[in-house]
């Protein structure tokens, strides 16, 4: 391969990267096109990342009420099944360690999921069906 | 792997007994024992043993007879006590006396694969008690089960009367007056400080040891007493053919002939199993947590004497020795320390055999296996190759044994395997080099 | 199959757990009452100190004749028993599953690590099972539940690696790696497996003898 179609092709690339980079930003505020829990706040990850297309669960798992997922916080720090808290990030309200006794983030995710799909008997329960390879 | 049935030895003490057994006699029997006589001990041993095989390279006979699996301690805990055990007691009659000669004579008891269990398992306990239950079938080898009678008949081992046991003392305190013009054997001497006592082999044939004990007890001052009554003899045969009823009456007997006549404690002579008769078996039996005397081995004795600067020898023994460590006060009470203190006082030069201390192979003889006599002479000499290698790799010619069974063991291996050594008692070193009177 | 998976990990844990429990218990106190009735002259010879000075150097790895004596199965059984402890309950998923179900967080191995113990812990295995098949003196005394015992540990760890590096169906791994750490949970109290409640004991046991009576060390 000559040296100037390496460059042709290494520049190319590069802008690819960048227009993908430019567009993941609305990507990232926007619930239209989540495909990823998201698990930044953890730092290292022991387990591959969990796929999540927020949409397209929603629409098979027939889900119309944010609350649902998005439960808010009594003035207690109890559970709020009434009052959605849609639009801010989980990990807002659930820290990795929590210092103020709320349950924390994984634990949170976990039992998020897992306790809504054990109790319909569908979507995937065991560790390896979320956190494929 | 060999089989036992390979090398069944005939034995007519075996042969009757197993002639006159049923199925239906042996059920009874093994569950009998089972049910009344064992309990968690036995059981969880039976079920936690890993089958692992680590205790194999415990025993002498596997060792001897070139790691050969049918002599490991589980193979054999699992051909007799554990086939009865799955078998609830269903067994033939021919199977009952494999398990005898397997119990009585490949196995002598010596615990030395205690050492290697990682659970904790103690085959000696296990084979003890299908010897227990021959013995309630009445299998038992023919020469250790005359033993036994002659323990039930006269309480002594060797059918010795009791007119004969006092006049063989008097006859060695006779003979030891020509040496020591004031020597005493004194007989029933009340509140004396001790009550010596031997086993019944001493005046039946080595009655010489009863005379150097008289001299080394004379020469030291002590104040000693032996009995006149039934009661001296400690040894204790009953114990290793499974009559424990029997053990019991000899251990009371003895321990209230001591107690009558209000000694301090007892010194025994240089034997092994028959302390292990009176701080294992048999104190446990009549209930005593340790023997209601204070008994102390002959080994610890010299030890204390020479402590105390009562034995004087006129010079070291010159020529070099190895030492048999007797497992029944080694590896069962922990007296090599004070074993090699005595030894390395007495002799010159000490060459120890490896391993040693409570690791020490076993004599073969011990276990009341060398009681079972003549026909199972070659099981000992064949099972024990181990140790005749361990003796000739010491170089020496003289061998320390504070011990009468492992003395017989090793002077049969000596002799098998042609190693030219010879076998010393303490008492026979301290009496060769101890000072005695110009005449 | 979902719900055959929330069965397993859900109403059967409490069964197999229950197994384990009341049965470890029901076996202790079955024994001990039976020690109590026959046993009188082995008991009372129990010692505190010389029990722990016999479990003590039998944990250190060499340190006993038996340790000394075959060094392929002195290193095999360390890192089993202490691999087996280490994976049972500080797994990274096994730590998972006691946060999310009871709120517990305990500290847990690098998922990396623990992948490597468990693989250590089969290998262990396939020695024992060589030992079993090769050995004269294992195998001559190796019976069914001797092979039984052995399947039954190295199940959980074979199922659980495949589950973990998803191989084959995730969720019926996974299903069957907890079915076979239910059926060892549950069987502990009554198979060879129950030395695990029982070693102790005779070690102590033997080393209270061997201390408090032979003064000598039983190792």
């Amino acid at each position: 391969m000559h040296r100037k179609n390496i460059v042709k092709l290494a520049a190319s690339m590069l802008t690819i990267l960048a227009l993908v980079a430019f567009y993941m930003v609305p990507v990232a505020m926007s619930q239209d096109d989540m495909t990823q829990v998201p698990a930044d706040a953890f730092g290292t990850l022991e387990r591959p990342r969990v796929a999540f297309a927020h949409d397209a669960h929603n629409e098979k798992a027939g889900i119309e009420e944010c609350v649902v997922c998005h439960h808010g916080k009594t003035e207690d720090g109890k559970m709020d099944k009434e009052n959605s808290s849609e639009g801010d990030p989980c990990s807002s309200c659930h820290a990795v360690k929590p210092t103020d006794g709320a349950t924390p983030l994984m634990r949170a995710y976990h039992r998020q999921c897992i306790t809504c799909h054990e109790a319909k008997g569908a979507g995937p329960v065991a560790c390896g069906q979320c956190h494929a390879k | 792997m060999s089989r036992i049935a390979d090398r069944k030895v005939a034995d007519p003490g075996l042969a009757n007994g197993v002639a006159s057994l049923t199925p239906e006699k042996i059920e009874k029997v093994v569950n009998q024992v089972l049910k009344g006589e064992t309990g968690a001990k036995l059981k969880v041993y039976q079920e936690t043993c890993m089958r692992c095989g680590l205790c194999s390279q415990g025993c002498h006979f596997y060792m001897s007879h070139d790691f050969d699996p049918s002599y490991s301690p589980v193979n054999k805990a699992t051909e007799t006590m554990y086939e009865l055990m799955n078998k609830k007691g269903k067994v033939t009659p021919d199977q009952i006396y494999l398990m005898a000669q397997m119990a009585f004579t490949e196995c002598n008891l010596c615990k030395r694969c205690a050492h290697y269990c990682p659970i904790g398992i103690d085959t000696g306990y296990i084979m003890s008690m299908v010897r227990r239950i021959c013995y309630m079938l009445d299998v038992v080898p023919q020469y250790i089960r005359d033993t036994s009678h002659s323990h039930a008949s006269t309480m002594n081992q060797m059918w010795v009367k009791d007119d004969e046991w006092i006049d063989s003392l008097q006859w060695q305190e006779d003979e030891a007056r020509d040496e020591f013009p004031d020597l005493r054997i004194p007989l029933d001497k009340e509140g004396a400080d001790v009550y010596y006592s031997v086993i019944a082999p001493e005046p039946k044939f080595r009655t010489q040891l009863i005379y150097q004990a008289a001299a080394i007890m004379h020469a030291a001052g002590v104040d000693y007493t032996m009995p006149s009554e039934p009661g001296w003899d400690n040894s204790d045969m009953c114990m290793f053919v499974g009559d424990y009823e029997n053990m019991g009456r000899l251990k009371r007997a003895h321990f209230e002939s001591a107690q009558k006549l209000r000694v301090k404690r007892i010194v025994m002579g240089e034997c092994g199993h028959a302390f292990r008769s009176v701080y294992d078996m048999g104190n446990r039996w009549l209930g005593y947590k340790n023997s209601p005397v204070p008994i102390v081995h002959a080994i610890e004795f010299y030890w204390e004497l020479i402590q105390q600067g009562k034995i004087k020898i006129t010079h070291k023994y010159e020529k070099p020795v190895t030492i048999q460590d007797p497992c029944n006060v080694m590896r069962g009470r922990g007296l090599m320390d004070k074993l090699r203190e005595v030894v390395h006082f007495l002799c010159e030069e000490v060459v120890e055999m490896i391993p040693n201390r409570e690791h020490n192979y076993c004599c073969c003889a011990g276990g009341g296996v060398i009681n079972c006599g003549p026909p199972f002479k070659n099981t000992r000499m064949e099972g024990n190759r181990i140790k005749a290698e361990q003796l000739k790799a010491t170089g020496v010619h003289d061998v320390v044994i504070p011990c009468h069974n492992c003395h017989g063991g090793l002077e049969d291996i000596i002799g098998y395997y042609d190693l030219g050594m010879h076998g010393k008692f303490i008492g026979d070193i301290i009496y060769e080099l101890m000072e005695k009177p110009e005449l | 199959m979902t719900e055959f998976y929330v069965f397993v990990s859900g109403p059967l844990a409490w069964i197999a757990w229950g197994f384990f429990i009341i049965g470890s218990i029901y076996r202790l106190v079955s024994m001990y009452a039976l020690a109590k009735a026959k046993d009188g002259s082995s008991l009372a010879y129990m010692s505190l100190p010389y029990s722990l000075r016999s479990i003590l150097n039998w944990l250190i790895p060499f340190n006993t004749m038996g340790w000394k004596s075959d060094p392929l199965m002195t290193v095999a059984t360390f890192l089993f028993h202490i691999g087996f402890l280490l994976v049972a309950v500080f797994l990274g998923a096994h730590a998972v599953l006691w946060d999310t179900a009871f709120g517990i967080s305990i500290p847990s191995l690098p998922g990396g690590f623990g992948d490597a113990v468990s693989f250590v812990v089969i290998a262990a295995c396939a020695v024992f099972a060589y030992r079993r098949l090769a050995l004269p003196h294992v195998k001559g005394v190796t019976r069914p539940k001797d092979w039984f015992s052995l399947i039954l540990v190295a199940l959980p760890f074979v199922t659980g690696v495949l589950a973990y590096h998803q191989v084959g169906p995730v969720l019926l791994m996974t299903t069957l790696h907890v079915l076979a750490g239910e059926l060892l949970l549950a069987l502990i109290p009554f198979t060879r497996l129950s030395h695990a409640l029982f070693a102790l004991l005779t070690r102590s046991y033997m080393g209270s003898e061997f201390g408090a009576v032979r003064h000598a060390k039983d190792w």
